[in-house]
Order: structure tokens, then sequence, then C-alpha cells
């Protein structure tokens, strides 16, 4: 390590301790700025009789003269939307979530009987607000404020992660793993990084036979239920790259590629289980036990990536209602993360990150509900039946075409 | 500013102040109070513009960044923060963990000038090209460079220790222990 990384470290270390400005902050500041104009009214009124002192005094009414505006900086207040591009080419963003990436996934065979599903990412570059395609990595998960993505090689499972500053596309810090790392996920707050283990590449496909009703086969690249050959989990310090690997003991219940994430508090990790019902999800403490469900966090849906809000007090859970029409709409329940009851309906088929307490980016459907369902990201607003259109339709690939379509890889500002 | 206009200030605040505070500390080197105090000055400031604004949070950013600087100019002689523990200069570089390693280096941070911590932080923790922050602080790039290197420089003699780390320790030289070179700002 040297002094520049220890500074960007301790810099880092001291921003994550800093407690919010807490609630009503806004109404603090305007009240202040209502003193403040009115002593300086006064020191006009005052200042009447003298037209050399007005003039001295107007200027002031019109404090800061900082109207210089960086350019090429993202607007991290509004929406940024491009209804007319899919796979999107400029950034889309909506109060604090912002689509940080999107990876397409292609089926690359490498025996007669073996392939494996290699994700390639598209990176959202701050300064000039474009996604630009990076085939260097086989996972990128990106980090709160947008600096920094944690990233893996293309070769899984891998021996190192990689630190990625986003801003300059180059590798800061390689963090060393003895153990074969196939996903990876932050902390809500960034400060953390869970690397989900595997002995084998978690993306293997093998050819399987499927025999339809009418007696013909087909062969399609299929995962294998049941033999994930998941490990374990690192808990890493980002500031230092320090951790530990904790084992997890083999699950039947569970995919070949079944990463780790953490809860809110960051005090647990979870991961989805197949069962009874769609995304189900178990706890794990930080040693690796199996553990309950905080208690906010028990009615959610491991399949929803939006979670809980950021204050809390929200859940956002899966798709609860459709009505036809031209297009169709659909609704997914907002609930009260410990008591499990629903509060309301917002729209949106599959909510998948809050872009601040009251409204989520969604995929939405643009087509009706006996049409083949196509969706688009869509900002919605619990209480309002509005969808604001944040990107193009995303297309099924056509038939015979290996590539997947895209993913959003969403991250708060 | 009209009620829509004081619903927009109050949802940035709420969604931005947390992120925005976290820098002000960072340059009022670890001050909460002074943070407190120069945020708020920013966004009064903002405020008055809100309708012409295209980009709060950029724009709130760079208030942010030249007042402190300004403020510097203004104030320089009691630019330096009273800190409860100077560091050690006689402690063993080895027996320094990387948490003991980052307290040091919090110390010094707090005895920087205010422009030397402004332009580490944009470009250690904003991570923003040289150009950039010479934009950002209306100054030239060659100033970023040279107040860059010598921020560095300093931090290695307020905090001996870091002369141990990296590569980088051979450039460690003794610096005046004040830097009362102008500053340029052209607000």
């Amino acid at each position: 390590m040297n002094v520049e990384e220890l500074l960007r470290d301790s810099l880092c270390e001291l921003a994550a301790e800093q407690r919010p400005a807490g609630p009503g902050y806004a109404d603090r500041v305007l009240a202040a700025r209502r003193r403040r104009r009115n002593r300086r009214l006064a020191s006009v009124v005052a200042a009447t009789a003298a037209v050399v002192a007005v003039a001295v005094a107007v200027p002031l009414l019109d404090p800061g003269k900082e109207t210089v505006r960086p350019a090429g900086v993202l607007d991290k207040g509004g929406v940024h939307a491009h209804p007319d591009q899919s796979p999107p080419r400029d950034v889309i963003a909506a109060g604090q979530a912002v689509l940080a990436a999107y990876y397409r996934a292609e089926v690359e065979p490498q025996t007669d009987k073996r392939a494996v599903s290699q994700r390639t990412y598209w990176l959202l570059d701050p300064k000039t607000g474009k996604y630009e395609k990076d085939s260097r990595w086989s996972f990128v998960a990106v980090a709160p404020g947008l600096k920094t993505a944690a990233v893996l090689e293309r070769s899984l499972p891998a021996q190192r992660i990689g630190l990625l500053d986003l801003t300059t596309g180059e590798v800061e810090r390689w963090i060393p793993v003895e153990r074969g790392v196939g996903g990876l996920a932050f902390s809500y707050d960034g400060s953390r990084l869970v690397a989900t283990t595997y002995d084998e590449n978690p993306d293997l496909r093998i050819k399987q036979k499927l025999i339809d009703l009418n007696e013909k086969e087909t062969w399609m690249w299929g995962t294998e239920f049941g033999e994930s050959s998941r490990s374990g989990f690192y808990d890493l310090d980002v500031a230092s790259g320090e951790g530990h690997w904790s084992p997890v003991a083999p699950d039947r219940s569970i995919g070949s590629r079944q990463d780790f994430e953490f809860s809110r508090a960051g005090d647990r990790v979870y991961s989805q289980v197949i069962g009874a019902g769609d995304g189900l999800q178990q706890f794990y403490r930080l040693d690796g036990a199996k553990a309950a469900a905080p208690a906010n966090e028990k009615g959610l849906r491991s399949d929803v990536p939006a979670r809980l809000s950021p204050n809390g007090s929200l859940a956002a859970l899966g798709l609860t209602k459709e009505v036809n029409g031209k297009p169709g709409k659909s609704y997914s329940s907002i609930r009260d993360p410990r008591t499990g009851k629903e509060i309301t309906k917002v729209r949106g088929a599959h909510l998948l990150a809050w872009a601040d307490d009251r409204r989520l980016i969604a995929w939405e459907r643009v087509t009706g509900l006996n049409e083949t369902y196509r969706p688009q990201l869509v900002l919605v607003t619990i209480g309002s039946d509005k969808v604001v259109p944040l990107s193009g339709v995303r297309e099924e690939p056509a038939k015979g075409v290996d590539w997947d379509t895209w993913e959003p890889v969403f991250a708060r500002r | 500013m009209d009620a829509e206009a004081q619903d927009s200030f109050r949802e940035f605040v709420e969604n931005r102040s947390s992120a925005l505070l976290k820098t002000a500390v960072l340059l009022t080197g670890g001050d909460r109070h002074a943070a407190e105090d120069l945020l708020q000055n920013a966004l009064i400031k903002a405020a008055g513009h809100w309708y012409r604004i295209d980009e709060p949070e950029a724009y709130v950013r760079q208030i942010l960044y030249r007042q402190q600087v300004s403020r510097w100019r203004l104030k320089w002689r009691r630019r330096e923060l009273t800190v409860a523990e100077p560091p050690e200069p006689g402690a063993n570089p080895d027996a320094a963990s990387a948490a003991e390693l980052r307290l040091l280096m919090r110390g010094a941070l707090a005895r920087l000038t205010a422009r030397q911590r402004t332009v580490l932080v944009l470009r250690y923790f904003e991570d923003l090209p040289e150009a950039d922050v010479a934009r950002i602080l209306g100054c030239s790039v060659g100033t970023v460079r040279s107040t860059t290197h010598r921020s560095l420089a300093r931090l290695r003699t307020l905090a001996p220790e870091l002369t141990a780390l990296g590569p980088q320790a051979a450039d460690a030289r003794p610096q005046p222990s004040r830097d009362f070179s102008p500053v340029e700002v052209r607000p």
C-alpha cells in the first residue's frame, strides 16, 4: 500500500462514518435562508436614504455567483430517461437509483456437452454518461456512489477480485483470494463485499435433451439443478481488502449460481433457495451457519431486487395484480416489512430499485396480457397510476441466437 | 421560491444531503460542525438559483469546493485545525497496523490547509482527473498537479510513518510547515 492508497482508504472510511443530516434538514436550510434574506432585506431598507448604499446591498440579494456547471457530470437529482434505447446507450437514472451497468450472457461451448454462459458487461462511464462495453470481466458489482466496481476476470472461479475505478477504467487494487470466487455483492453502505466461492464455474451449462408433447427431441444448454459447487463466502472489508472465509454446507435446493448478498444491516447474508414458492431466501450468519431472517427482511422475496425502501419503512414485493388493456397494467405489492401486511399496490411487474422512498424503477409490460410479455424500464410512484418510461422495450433474442437479452445492474448514487 | 420549487429542493436535500455532508466533512478535515455550516451555506446559495440549475448536485458540489477554498483564502491565519492527538513522529512504522495508519492519515489530513485538502479530496475521494479539478477550482492543471504533490509530501512530513509506505516513499521531502502560496480562485 502506498500513501495514495492509504489516503483514499482513509477518506472513504471517514466519509462512511458520517451519520446523515437527519430528518427535516431541508426545512432547516430553507428557514436559515429565509432568516438570511430577511436580514439582508432589512439592511437594504435601512439604506434606502443613500443611493450608494443600496447599490452595494442589492447584489447581496442574489447570493452565490458560482454559475459554472461542470460539463459531463450526471444530474444527480433528476430523471434520465431514454425510452428509445434498448439496450441503453445513455445513462438511465431516477432519484438515487442509477442503471450502473447491464450485461448480456452468451453460451460459449467448450466441448460437445459442456458450455459456459459468459457474461459481457457494459459499464456506465460517469464522465460521459454513456454505457461502454468492457469485455474484461465475467462479473461486476457496482458500489454505491458509482465510483468503484468489484470485478472478476473472465475465467471463473477467479483467484482475485479487482476494484475497478469506474472513472478511469483501471483496476486500482487487486484482492487475492485463496478460494475461487464466482459472485460479488456490496453491503448497503458499500464498505464490505460478500464474495461467493465456488469449486467450479457457476455458469456451466450442459447439453440437455428436451422431448416436447409431440415427442419431438430438441437439445438445449441448461443448468444442472442441485449440482451447485458453492462452498461458502468471503466477507471482505473493501478499504483494507481484509476479511475471512466462511464455509456454507452444500445445499441441494439451490441453482448452480446462487450468490450471497448482505442483509440491509450487513450482519447476515442470504441467498435464494428453490422450494415450494418463488423467491424464497435463506439467511446465514457471517460465520456461515444458517440463521433466521432479520425482523424487517422476513417477508421479502429474493427474486425482487428492490427489497427495502431507503428509509427501511417499506418492502417491495412481487407481482400481485394484472389488468388487461393496451397495454396491460401490472401491479406489485408494497408491504410493511415487519408485519408483511400489504400497504398498497404500485405499478410495475418487477420492482428493481428504489429511486427514493416513494418511487421505484421497475420492468413494466408494454403489451396486453394475451400477447408476449415485452417490458421496458419505467419509473413508478406509490399512490399514482402513472408510469414514466425510462428505457426502450426489451426484446427477447431471436430464435437460434445464443445471446440472452440484457439484464440491468442498479446502484445507488 | 414557490411551493413546487421548495418540494423539488426538499426532495433533492433528502436524497443527497448525506452524500454531500460526507464530502463536506472530508473538506473540513473531519470537523462535522464546520462541514454542516459549509453545506448549509452551499444549499442556501443553490436554493437562490433553484429554477435555473440543471444539475443540482454538480452545482452544490462546486459551491462546496470553491467556498472551502475561498474561505481558506480569507481566513488562512486560522486555518489549522486543533487535533486532540498530534501524530507521533517516533512510532515504529512496522508496528503500525492499517487501522492505525488510517488514523494517522486522518490526523495529518486535518492539519493540511483547506486548499491542499480540497485538492486531495477531489483527486482521491471524488477520483476526478486533474483537468476536472482545475476546472472546478478555477485554476490551472499545473497548479492542481503541484498542489497534489506538495500536499502528499506534507502528509508524509506530518506523519513520518507514512514515508515507509509504497514506492512513493522516496518522494518525501521536508516541506515548509505552512503553504502561503496564492490561491487562484475565480468564483
